[in-house]
């Protein structure tokens, strides 16, 4: 929100694991403003490349940067001020409630290292709201369904008001109506200026709320692009295998795209 | 007591300045280290199983103080060999599971398991070859007793410098409970968050251990109860650690020295027997 400028930039990005070569010369700009969509297959490459787009693991090759500086140089807590990150889900065990759980998006603006950016002392309390938790507010994290913990998550991450958010695969546990609310959210961030990147494995969501789109193979390749000129049935098959088109075919988006 | 005769009004306070007065002072220090100890390694190992022995820091200590006991040196010779056998087992815990930290600490989680258990099989090895005579000292110590205890001023020092290091890692501890990406998205440095959480722990339990043998229970129950109880955040976290496990630590110690007195229990008997019932209770709790 301080800055509409092209943010975070990622040039020429190989990750591999191991021998394999996952992507392999990626150039990558996140657009202010813009829902980007990750697609892949499993173990495509889809969660670690969020990962060294967040600054928390490092490229085979290449750099990413955050205005032009460094990704790598920049202090931890400067860096989160920044760019959020939602990992896949956790069964780790947490001790506090769910306003407790929410209100540590928040850390990298209390902490005494991080100078306070203007948040007004209600966003947790919004951020609650938003999700539907404030009558969960008190409860036990541990106490929560699936659904509800991917809500406290989702949460967790909007306090942050990060102008980058990073998300794998947030759909995960939620059902229609709050796929919907992280669609709405998802684009009041991208209206303000900030940039959400996402993985996912709905074509469907992807063909109608995403801006842009990027393929990972798992080989190396990928693929960058508007939905309407990557979601065909032969590109999907070549994304996910042979056959996987007719799962998304019967409902027509091939028709409406 | 004695103390209501005015002749033994002298001894009364003897006893009370030079035996009662400081074995009291130890048993709160020592009860408060270790239930920071293991508030600190529920933390790193984001378990509320664990506890300050999970590492087998109770096996190395116990494994070089009962040698020395079968030497026959005496205590203080113990004592050193106690601190020397926990540094021993941490740093071999380290060595052979610290790796990867930043991501994952189920390496060290096993290798400090697997070491536990290879120390308490040496133990039993050398229970099993020491003379009877010898016996009851050893298993004193393995229990956890306060008699030996001679050092309350450098046990207090070391609660008062532990509990303030803790505390001035707490912010960064409540974020440690995430999922360790997401605790470095939120910009804690997680690796050497959790290395200061390994050396912080391991300092507090090894001094209690080479003060006083391994007490049970007071490191995995206190943390665990105050945390049902509603104390989540570290910042009320750790200094209520501090406090109800010296309190727990001089409850307990005060009734091992009287139950059966003028014989004593080892304290870490009374420690779980005051502990498993409450703490029972406290998960029948909604």
């Amino acid at each position: 929100m301080e800055s509409t400028v092209p943010s975070l930039t990622a040039f020429q990005l190989t990750l591999q694991t191991g021998t394999r070569t996952l992507v392999d010369s990626l150039d990558l700009t996140l657009e202010s403003g813009e829902v980007l969509g990750i697609l892949g297959a499993n173990g495509a490459g889809k969660s670690t490349l969020l990962a060294v787009l967040a600054g928390l693991a490092a490229p085979t090759q290449g750099q990413v940067t955050l205005d032009g500086h460094a990704l790598s140089a920049l202090p931890p807590l400067t860096r989160a001020q920044h760019i959020g990150l939602l990992p896949q889900g956790d069964e780790g065990v947490f001790f506090g409630s769910v306003v407790n759980f929410v209100a540590l998006g928040r850390y990298p603006f209390d902490d005494t290292q991080g100078k306070p950016v203007g948040h007004a002392p209600d966003d947790v309390a919004m951020q609650l709201l938003t999700w539907e938790l404030t009558e969960l507010a008190q409860r036990a994290f541990d106490t929560l369904s699936g659904g509800e913990r991917q809500r406290a998550r989702l949460a967790q991450l909007a306090v942050q008001q990060a102008r980058i958010a990073l998300l794998d695969e947030p759909l995960t546990h939620l059902d229609p109506a709050h796929q919907a609310r992280l669609l709405a959210w998802a684009r009041s961030e991208a209206d303000a200026g900030r940039t959400v990147a996402m993985t996912l494995h709905d074509p469907n969501w992807a063909a109608g709320h995403c801006d842009r789109l990027l393929f990972l193979h798992g080989d190396g390749r990928w693929q960058l692009g508007v939905p309407a000129d990557l979601l065909t049935p032969n590109a999907l098959e070549a994304l996910y295998g042979p056959g996987t088109a007719a799962l998304w075919q019967q409902i027509g988006w091939g028709q409406t795209v | 007591m004695a103390g209501a005769l005015p002749d033994d009004r002298e001894l009364a306070l003897q006893i009370l300045t030079q035996l009662r007065g400081p074995r009291v002072a130890a048993a709160f220090a020592c009860g408060g280290l270790l239930a920071l100890a293991g508030a600190l390694m529920q933390t790193l190992f984001r378990n509320p199983l664990a506890e300050p022995y999970l590492l087998g820091v109770s096996g190395g200590a116990g494994l070089l103080a009962l040698l020395g006991m079968a030497a026959g040196l005496a205590w203080p010779w113990i004592s050193a060999l106690a601190f020397a056998g926990s540094l021993l087992a941490l740093s071999l815990a380290a060595a052979l599971g610290g790796r990867l930290l930043a991501r994952d600490h189920t390496p060290l989680l096993l290798a400090g398991v697997m070491l536990a258990a290879g120390f308490g099989a040496l133990i039993a090895l050398v229970l099993s070859v020491t003379p009877a005579e010898r016996l009851p000292g050893m298993l004193f110590f393995l229990m956890g007793d306060l008699a030996w205890t001679a050092q309350p001023a450098l046990l207090w020092v070391a609660l008062l410098l532990a509990t303030a290091a803790a505390l001035a890692l707490a912010g960064r501890l409540d974020v440690l409970q995430l999922a360790p990406l997401k605790a470095a998205s939120l910009g804690v440095a997680v690796a050497p968050t959790r290395w200061m959480l390994f050396i912080l722990a391991g300092a507090c339990t090894s001094l209690v251990v080479a003060q006083a043998g391994s007490i049970g229970f007071v490191g995995l129950m206190v943390p665990h109860a105050l945390r049902k109880l509603g104390y989540s955040g570290h910042r009320a976290l750790l200094p209520a650690c501090a406090l109800a496990g010296g309190s727990l630590l001089v409850l307990a110690d005060a009734l091992a020295r009287t139950i059966i007195a003028p014989r004593e229990l080892p304290v870490g008997v009374l420690t779980a027997l005051l502990g498993v019932p409450l703490m029972l209770w406290l998960l029948r709790r909604p």
